[in-house]
């Protein structure tokens, strides 16, 4: 399987990959975390999982069962890790510590490591035997609910480290806190290339002139991804540049105020017909694919975020990107360099400008962008991070570890 | 010629991030921490700097976030303009980092605070350095290696061998000095200002300077 990035990622992940598989080899790794499709998390297990095994190495994935009530209470801790306020009542954590024991007399935790995903099944740790566990918390808990961090830190205390996507989601305790951003995967149908029929046909299925500058943004129809703001920057932009506009997204069935949103931006675009408003059904990986590759700037002007993985999906194609501020979008968008930051409507219409009227810096961030993302954000340094910081932890003490 | 028992040998580093735990929202806040924080995450935050995606404007990370998100330009620039490999150890290092600060600080006592979610997030490292699986023995050889190794492996060999060798000196220029005892095309490699450079930056550099050896060392009729 790693032959397949043969020639996509950095040579030295692979070299590294490769010795740190030898060191492993025949050893167990094992990943708990509460689903098998869905979500970035199980996307990432899915691919981690025979990559692991094709390096030698025992990999398992175990996935935590709970009945509706637990995954209730569940969202509610991770809203509560968030900084939302939130009830949970001590029958609530009861509840959740009685489905990770009946889960663990389940599950076969007998390996070398163990990482346990989010808070779902982090009581796991009270049946380890052996092996070194590690706590792999996705989310922002930068502001956490004390109460409910407290609890949850209980836990937490018993593992031998824990992982965090960005510093500043993390939370100062007394063990060692490894930071690893997540990643895309470039051979995915979301990131893999595509060849100019495929971008064609679905410019074609969603009626986008394919001749005319394009501004994009993929994003869920939230107010934290300000779609009103886009809409208002292009309307600047406008003014000056000839350009459509295209907001694409998932249909928000399940979220009322997704349909709220989604009412607001359609008042916003009114009837210019130079505003496309797709909403696309799941597994739309390849439009989406091929939209960004038809783009001719990328947005993700957030006014909230958790680490905005659309942005290095953009960078990979080439493009460039404006981002908001915000969350993990400024390790992304290295400011000027692989794209631009930006904090408000008109700093977002300055620079979509900026990039119609500069070809020689739309190629130049653009061929950027793509080497960032090649050295930071694919799914081979987001393994070879996993697997360094299991040897890091049996050596434990030790700043430099030569191989 | 090349001895042939001492070839190069390409290595690379790669850095696995660890938190610590601490953040500064203001200037006040940055100088406590620089003061009591472990000697790691001092060498993270200037040395690694090197390894990262980054403008011309700075060249460690305190510059970086006191141009960024203090808006402290004046302070920005006299931290940017710290030559880190100056310094013997981390010790000596701290105290110019907290010197500057100082100075500042008297200038302009009541500097302003980050905003939530941009303060200094002190980190440290553990880094892991493994061979790539390249050995040359000659100078056409590097410059071959050269242009196809990953950047991890040129800082390697140019920015942390500074630290790893002392006295400013990188691996290549120790090589080719030792080896070839071309103390000319040392100079050039010694010459090139590691700050105002990345990582690919130095490697068109060190391409250019080998190029040229390498051909004057093919012509039959010298130059």
């Amino acid at each position: 399987m790693i032959e397949q990035y043969s020639g996509i990622a950095p040579q030295g992940d692979l070299i590294l990959l490769r010795k740190l598989g030898d060191i492993f080899k025949g050893r167990t790794v094992l990943n708990v975390n509460s689903t098998r499709a869905g979500g970035g998390v199980a996307e990432i297990l899915q691919r981690m999982t025979p990559f692991l095994k094709s390096l030698g190495i025992n990999a398992r994935w175990e996935v935590l069962e709970g009945d509706a009530e637990f995954f209730d209470i569940t969202k509610k801790m991770h809203n509560a890790l968030q900084g939302n306020s939130e009830k949970i009542t001590p029958e609530m954590w009861r509840h959740h510590r009685s489905v990770n024991v009946t889960n663990a007399r389940k599950l076969d935790l007998d390996a070398d490591v163990v990482m346990i995903h989010d808070p779902q099944p982090i009581p796991l740790v009270e049946h380890k035997k052996t092996g070194k566990w590690i706590w792999r918390c996705h989310i922002d808990i930068s502001n956490p609910r004390r109460e409910v961090f407290d609890r949850l830190g209980a836990y937490c205390k018993k593992y031998d480290a824990s992982v965090f996507s960005v510093s500043k989601f993390a939370q100062a305790m007394d063990m060692d806190e490894f930071i690893i951003p997540p990643s895309i995967d470039p051979l995915s149908e979301k990131n893999m290339e595509l060849d100019a029929e495929d971008i064609s046909e679905t410019l074609e299925k969603f009626q986008i002139p394919p001749d005319r500058p394009m501004i994009l943004q993929v994003s869920r129809f939230d107010r934290f991804k300000d779609p009103v703001g886009v809409i208002e920057a292009y309307r600047d932009v406008k003014k000056y540049n000839d350009c459509v506009l295209v907001l694409a997204g998932s249909p928000a069935t399940d979220d009322p105020e997704g349909e709220m949103v989604l009412k607001e931006v359609k008042e916003a675009a009114a009837d210019d017909p130079d505003i496309l408003i797709l909403m696309l059904p799941p597994f739309s990986d390849k439009d989406i694919n091929a939209l960004q590759r038809a783009a001719t700037v990328i947005l993700q002007k957030s006014l909230k975020e958790g680490f905005g993985l659309t942005v290095s999906e953009a960078m990979w194609k080439g493009k460039p990107v404006i981002g908001g501020a915000v969350g993990g979008i400024p390790l992304q968008i290295v400011h000027g360099l692989t794209g631009f930051l930006v904090h408000s409507v008109e700093g977002t219409a300055f620079r979509i400008r900026q990039f119609f009227n500069n070809p020689q810096m739309v190629k130049r961030m653009g061929e950027q962008g793509r080497e960032y993302v090649r050295s930071n954000f694919l799914l081979t340094r987001q393994i070879r991070d996993y697997l360094s910081i299991w040897h890091s932890i049996e050596n434990r003490g030790k700043d430099i570890l030569t191989l | 010629m090349a001895k042939p028992s001492a070839p190069f040998e390409f290595k690379q580093c790669t850095s696995i991030i660890k938190a610590t735990g601490m953040k500064a929202r203001d200037l006040k806040e940055l100088r406590t921490l620089i003061s009591i924080i472990d000697d790691a995450s001092i060498f993270h935050h200037t040395y690694q700097y090197f390894l990262k995606g980054h403008i011309m404007e700075y060249t460690n990370d305190f510059a970086h976030w006191a141009g960024e998100g203090l808006e402290e330009r004046a302070l920005s620039e006299h931290l940017s303009n710290i030559d880190i490999f100056a310094y013997k150890d981390i010790s000596e290092l701290r105290a110019k980092l907290l010197a500057q600060i100082d100075t500042y600080s008297e200038k302009f006592p009541e500097p302003r605070e980050a905003m939530e979610g941009d303060e200094f997030y002190f980190n440290e490292t553990v880094t892991l350095v493994f061979p790539v699986g390249i050995r040359v023995k000659n100078l056409a050889e590097l410059l071959m290696a050269i242009k196809h190794v990953d950047a991890g492996s040129i800082y390697y060999h140019f920015y942390e061998a500074r630290v790893r060798l002392g006295e400013g000196v990188d691996d290549f220029s120790a090589w080719i000095k030792d080896v070839f005892q071309k103390t000319d095309l040392v100079k050039k490699i010694s010459g090139i200002d590691l700050f105002m450079h990345n990582v690919e930056g130095i490697r068109e550099h060190l391409l250019e300077f080998l190029e040229d050896e390498v051909q004057r060392d093919m012509e039959v009729v010298h130059r």
